[in-house]
Formats: C-alpha cells, sequence, structure tokens
C-alpha cells in the first residue's frame, strides 16, 4: 500500500483560490474495495493533466468524480473555489467527457447523435454547431450514417465531437485511445491538440504512455487509488519517464 | 449513543418487553372474557393485532431512517432503516401465520382477502424486495440507495393498498362471521388490546436496539478484519 | 422552464424515435399481448363462465405483464453504449430524465393497452358500445400509474445483479391498487355500468397516477446516483 516516491509539489497552477477545478482528499469506497484512496489536485485554465496507472488503479473513478457523475466516499470537488454539488446542472454544461464508451446510439444517425446531445445541453445555434462539430472530425460526409453503421474509429471521432459541442472549458477523458486506429487516433490528436488553447482544462486518464505524454503539461501516476507520483512534463524524457513509470507501478502494487 | 448505551437500553426494553409479554400471555389466556361469537379463538387477535401494528410501525420508521439517509447519508440511518425493516419483516411473518391460524377456525378457511391481513401480505413481499435489492448490488452504498427508495415507495403506497383492499373486499361477498373492531370492544377486552399494543410496541424497540448494536459490533468486526489483511 | 421542456422532448423524442427504428419492445408487447389473449380464450372454460365476465382481469393482467416486459427494457437502449452516463453526465436534471422516460414508456403502454383492448373486445366479444370513452380514460391513468412505478424500479433493478428478474418483485405488491381500481373500473364500465358507478374508482386510480410520478421524479436521482 504505500507508495515509495515522494510526490513532488505541482509545478504550474498551485491553489491560487480560483483554480477552475480542485479535488481536496478525494475518496471512493466501493464497499470494502477503495478505489480512490485520498487524492488532491488542483487545475488551472490550459492546464493539461494526464493520469498515468495500471487497470484498477481507481483513474475512472477520478474522472468520475471531477466531472461530478460519482459522489465522493469523502472529500469534495471545488470548481472555482466553490464545491460542487452533486446535482449540479451549471457545471455539468461546461464539462465535456470522452470515454472509451461512446455514450452513443446505434440507431442514431450521427448527427441526431449530436442534435440530441445538444439539446441537453441547450447548445444555442445548433444545425451550425452539428456541421461543424462533424466537419471537425472529418464525418461530414457520415453525417446521415447511424451510428452502427459506423466503425469503431468513427465512433470513437463522433463520441469526441459529441463532448465538445458544447464548447466545454474542462475536458475529462478516460481511456480515449482504447481501440482506436491509426486514422482515429490522428484526429484524436489533433483535436486535443486544439483544445491546448490556453482557455481549457483537460484531464486525461490512460494507459498510453506515448499518446498520454505528448500533450501533457502535468502528468500523475495513479496506483492503488493514490497519486503515487506527480510532476510536470517540462525536459522530461519519454524513455526514462517510461522506466520511472514501471518503477512506481511496480513498486506501488 | 455509544453502542453500550444503545446495548443497555436494548437490554432494558427487552426485559420490559418479555415481562410484558408473559403478562400480555397470561391476560389473553386468563384473564380477559371469551368473545361471544367467536369463542376461544379470538384470544389470538391479542397477539396477532399488535403483531401487524408493528408491522406499520417498523415500515414507517424504516422509511422516516430511508428518507433522512437519502438527504444525510449517515450511515447509522441506514442501519437503522435495514433493522426496523428486518423487525418488520419478523413481524409481518408472524401475522400472516396468526391470521391463517385464527381464520381456519374463526371463518372456516386459512385464507381470506381480509384487508388487514392482505395488506400485512404484500407489507412482508415489500420487505422481502427491501432485503433483496439491499444484497443484489456490487457496490454496498448502492444497495443501501436501491433499499431506501423502496422503504419510501412501500410506505408511502401503504394507504393506497389499504384503501384498495378495504374497497375490493366491500364488493365480495365474504364468509366473515364478526370482525373486532377496536372502540367498540367491551371494556376487558379493549384493555388488554391496548396492553398488547404497548408490549410489543416496547418488544419490538428492544429487539431494534440490539439489533442495531449487533450490526454496529458486525461492521467494526469486518472493518478491523479488513485493517489487519 | 422551457429548457426544461425542451430537455424532456429531446429525450422523450430519442427514445419514441429508437423505438420506431428498432420496433423492438412495441413487437414484443404487441406479440405478447395478442398472445397472451389466444392463451387466455383456450384457459377458459366457456361452459362455466362468460368470457365478457372476466375479461377486464384478463386485460389488466396482460397490459401488467406485457408492460413489465417493455418498460423493464428501458434502460437497455441506454447501456449498450453507456449513453445513460451521457445523460447524466449533461445538465438535464434528473428528475426530467424520469419524467421523459416515464412519457416515452406511457406513449408504448398506452398505445399496447389500446390494441390489447381491441382484440379483447374482438376475441371475447367484449362489448365496446356503452363506456369506450371512459374505459379509454381508465386505461390512460392505469397506463401512466403503471409505467411511473415500473420505470422507477426498472431502473433500480438494471444497477442490480439480479437485473430483470428482480422487477416484478419489486413492482408487483406496489401495484394492487392499480389493479384493484383499474379493473374493477374497466369490468363495470365493459358490463354496460354507468360511469357514476365508478367514479370513485377512477378518482383512486388518478391519484394512484399521479403519487407515482410524482414520487418517483422525486427519488429517481437516488437510484441513478453513482
Amino acid at each position: 500500500m504505500t507508495a515509495p516516491a515522494p510526490a513532488e509539489a505541482p509545478t504550474a497552477g498551485a491553489s491560487t483560490g480560483a483554480a477552475v477545478l480542485e479535488a481536496r482528499g478525494l475518496v471512493r469506497e466501493y464497499g470494502p474495495v477503495l478505489a480512490v484512496d485520498g487524492i488532491d489536485l488542483s487545475l488551472d485554465a490550459g492546464e493539461f493533466l494526464t493520469v498515468f496507472g495500471p487497470n484498477g488503479a481507481g483513474k475512472s473513478s477520478l474522472l468520475g468524480m471531477l466531472a461530478g457523475a460519482m459522489r465522493p466516499t469523502r472529500g469534495e470537488v471545488l470548481v472555482r473555489g466553490t464545491p460542487m454539488s452533486w446535482s449540479d446542472g451549471e457545471w455539468r454544461s461546461r464539462v465535456g467527457i470522452v470515454s472509451h464508451r461512446g455514450f452513443l446510439y446505434g440507431r442514431l444517425t450521427a448527427a441526431e447523435n449530436l442534435r440530441f446531445y445538444g439539446r441537453l445541453f441547450g447548445v444555442d445555434d445548433l444545425d451550425h454547431r452539428v456541421t461543424e462539430g462533424l466537419a471537425r472530425v472529418r464525418l461530414s460526409e457520415r453525417a446521415n450514417f447511424q451510428a452502427r453503421q459506423l466503425s469503431h474509429g468513427m465512433r470513437q471521432r463522433l463520441s469526441l465531437a459529441r463532448a465538445l459541442l458544447h464548447d466545454p472549458d474542462v475536458v475529462l477523458l478516460d481511456e480515449p485511445y482504447t481501440g482506436l486506429d491509426p486514422s482515429a487516433a490522428g484526429v484524436l490528436r489533433g483535436v486535443l491538440t486544439e483544445l491546448r488553447d490556453g482557455r481549457r482544462t483537460v484531464v486525461m486518464v490512460t494507459h498510453h504512455l506515448k499518446e498520454g505524454l505528448e500533450l501533457a503539461t502535468r502528468v500523475a501516476i495513479q496506483v492503488a487509488g493514490r497519486f503515487a507520483w506527480e510532476g510536470s512534463t517540462g525536459g522530461i524524457d519519454r524513455g526514462d519517464f517510461e522506466r520511472h513509470y514501471h518503477a512506481v507501478v511496480e513498486g506501488g502494487s | 449513543m455509544t453502542n453500550s448505551g444503545v446495548r443497555r437500553g436494548a437490554t432494558a426494553l427487552t426485559l420490559v418487553g418479555l415481562v410484558g409479554m408473559v403478562a400480555l400471555l397470561w391476560m389473553s389466556f386468563f384473564w380477559v372474557s371469551t368473545e361471544v361469537n367467536q369463542g376461544i379463538v379470538q384470544r389470538i387477535f391479542y397477539v396477532h393485532v399488535p403483531a401487524a401494528w408493528t408491522c406499520f410501525l417498523a415500515i414507517g420508521i424504516s422509511a422516516l431512517c430511508s428518507g433522512v439517509y437519502l438527504w444525510l447519508r449517515d450511515d447509522r440511518l441506514d442501519r437503522a432503516a435495514m433493522c426496523a425493516a428486518e423487525g418488520g419483516l419478523v413481524f409481518a411473518t408472524i401475522v400472516i401465520t396468526t391470521g391463517p391460524l385464527w381464520g381456519k377456525i374463526a371463518w372456516g378457511t386459512y385464507w381470506t382477502w381480509e384487508p388487514r391481513l392482505t395488506l400485512t401480505l404484500l407489507l412482508w413481499f415489500i420487505f422481502v424486495g427491501y432485503f433483496m435489492v439491499r444484497n443484489a448490488t456490487e457496490d454496498p452504498e448502492k444497495g443501501k440507495r436501491f433499499a431506501a427508495v423502496v422503504a419510501i415507495v412501500g410506505a408511502l403506497d401503504i394507504p393506497f393498498i389499504h384503501l384498495s383492499v378495504i374497497w375490493f373486499r366491500s364488493l365480495h361477498p365474504q364468509p366473515v362471521v364478526a370482525k373486532p373492531d377496536g372502540p367498540t370492544l367491551p371494556g376487558d377486552m379493549l384493555v388488554t388490546l391496548l396492553f398488547g399494543l404497548l408490549v410489543f410496541t416496547v418488544l419490538f424497540f428492544g429487539l431494534f436496539l440490539f439489533r442495531y448494536a449487533l450490526e454496529d459490533v458486525r461492521l467494526r468486526a469486518e472493518l478491523r478484519a479488513r485493517r489487519t489483511a | 422552464m422551457i429548457r426544461y421542456l425542451d430537455q424532456i422532448r429531446a429525450i422523450v423524442w430519442k427514445d419514441l424515435l429508437l423505438e420506431i427504428r428498432s420496433r423492438e419492445r412495441i413487437a414484443a408487447m404487441g406479440a405478447f399481448a395478442v398472445l397472451a389473449g389466444i392463451l387466455f380464450n383456450f384457459s377458459i372454460d366457456t361452459a362455466i363462465v362468460r368470457p365478457q365476465d372476466v375479461a377486464a382481469g384478463l386485460l389488466w393482467m396482460t397490459l401488467v405483464f406485457g408492460g413489465l416486459l417493455g418498460v423493464g427494457r428501458t434502460f437497455h437502449i441506454e447501456e449498450q453504449d453507456n449513453a445513460l452516463l451521457g445523460i447524466l453526465t449533461s445538465p438535464v436534471p434528473k428528475d426530467a430524465v424520469f419524467l421523459a422516460k416515464v412519457a416515452a414508456n406511457f406513449v408504448l403502454l398506452y398505445a399496447i393497452s389500446l390494441l390489447v383492448l381491441g382484440v379483447f373486445a374482438l376475441f371475447f366479444r367484449v362489448s365496446l358500445d356503452a363506456n369506450v370513452g371512459w374505459v379509454i380514460l381508465v386505461l390512460a391513468l392505469g397506463s401512466l400509474g403503471f409505467v411511473a412505478l415500473a420505470t422507477l424500479f426498472a431502473a433500480m433493478s438494471a444497477g442490480t445483479s439480479m437485473g430483470e428478474t428482480l422487477l416484478p418483485i419489486l413492482v408487483f405488491p406496489l401495484l394492487v391498487p392499480m389493479v384493484v381500481f383499474g379493473a374493477g373500473a374497466t369490468g363495470r364500465l365493459l358490463g354496460g355500468r354507468p360511469f357514476s358507478e365508478v367514479d370513485g374508482n377512477v378518482r383512486m386510480l388518478g391519484a394512484f397516477a399521479f403519487a407515482a410520478v410524482w414520487i418517483g421524479a422525486v427519488l429517481f436521482r437516488y437510484v441513478v446516483e453513482d
């Protein structure tokens, strides 16, 4: 249970009281199982945090709590300094979630899926946004195809358009690279690069080291529900990080 | 309240309840006069009715604790709701077993759709559902929430069920000879019945507190076992 | 408020569109209803009972079982791609999600209940001349109450390891008032009695339906919470 590597102090965006997204002592239990065991986090606009970790490290639970989809057993999530309530609709309208499950309906067309979510989020000028969103993930030609007729990669791209339709300023990604073909991964990388425009906050959890490091400004390694290591990506060499990652994961489990 | 405090309260209430139960049995067998129409069997009434009352008390407590639990998320409230439901299940079982015994002799049939009996049977199923959902989830927290919803909906549905089973019965001819009504009972029967209600209520709370203390101990032991593992 | 209604409309539109395209539930419920009518026909000894006399009771049983078949699957369409999480992480209030699900399921079940009425009229020679308007009202209130309770508990059983097998155990005891008042009223109305005779029943049925919708809307958030 003990994590040998001491957690480094977060570099950028140390708590100023107005962090976009802040977690204090987050704990999530499933009965006897401890998924998240005391995570503190503070993220400002423009930051891109990637959380690495093996399966079962509690990464998805962490993301679920940040999204307001999951109630923490203990601790709290603060949005610009105010605690988020579990039924906070205002917060949800500013968050976009990409998961390896697409949240799509197989029998709705690509455009209909986007329209549906657009209405739930109360997006203005919806027709325009839908066209724009489809173009962004290069699915304009497939607008009237039902989602079940699309390949897995296309569905993932559609799901990305769905998550960004309402122009969220916080984007949460849960293993977005899982099962992607190279072209879909390329689109995803392109869109994620666009998201680094300085006004958004991105949190991605993944176990794909290369893709995860590429765009991140900060990195954390989560093992057994805790951040066993945390640091900035400035000057990190991928090979070094890979060795470090394996050392931390094996030491921590 | 500390666990030992709860246990002291539980012991006191249960002892009073048990002594009361002996007195109640003595009263209903030897003291109270025999009801003219139904004869000796009517004496089961002094156990049957208080047990039924206790069930409704139990679902009431369970629903109330469940509602506050959903609001405050204090595990003690969930435990209280669960213990009340368990007590309710036990007393409902008493009602639906003593009911037919009485019915067989008084009405010549084991089962009639007598409203109180019907209602208790349905309540018994609501309690069963309560425990089934509770144990059918991987995440125990989810089970607690689900069970709380079952208790609340169940309690709110009871007035509707009550009205409907009374209405249903009013439509159909019944093999009833006499249906005892509380306030019109002769004095000694009323006293025995009221005493029975009191005894069952005290006993229910005694057992309820014991169950609560037990659950408390069990959870602590579990926690300790988990820490050492 | 306008936004709230638009969110509800969006979910109802989505559910009905999916149903129109897949026809899974409507086909299952419709086939069940007709087949149940056929089986009931052969289960009645017409030398002893007149089918018309028991038709109302059988009609409500068909609705309850058939309805459970369809409403029980209401969260399956959401689970395929984890879409329910997509809805729950959107700004839509949980009670709006519930009301939308109830509305969509109501449309389905009400359509089926009218089909059942027609089928029973045909199979059991039930006369619809006298009170067909009132019967349709009674079926509407009954469907609404049923759908409200069944939707709440379908969401619950979808979250358990027992799945749909749990649904009848949870719902049937709670449905007794609906069956008593609904079948009672339907029986009398089909038997040609005046509406004034079942006036109280229909009021109770309405009260039950609205109480069920209200309590479901309040409690739904605790069922879908993670």
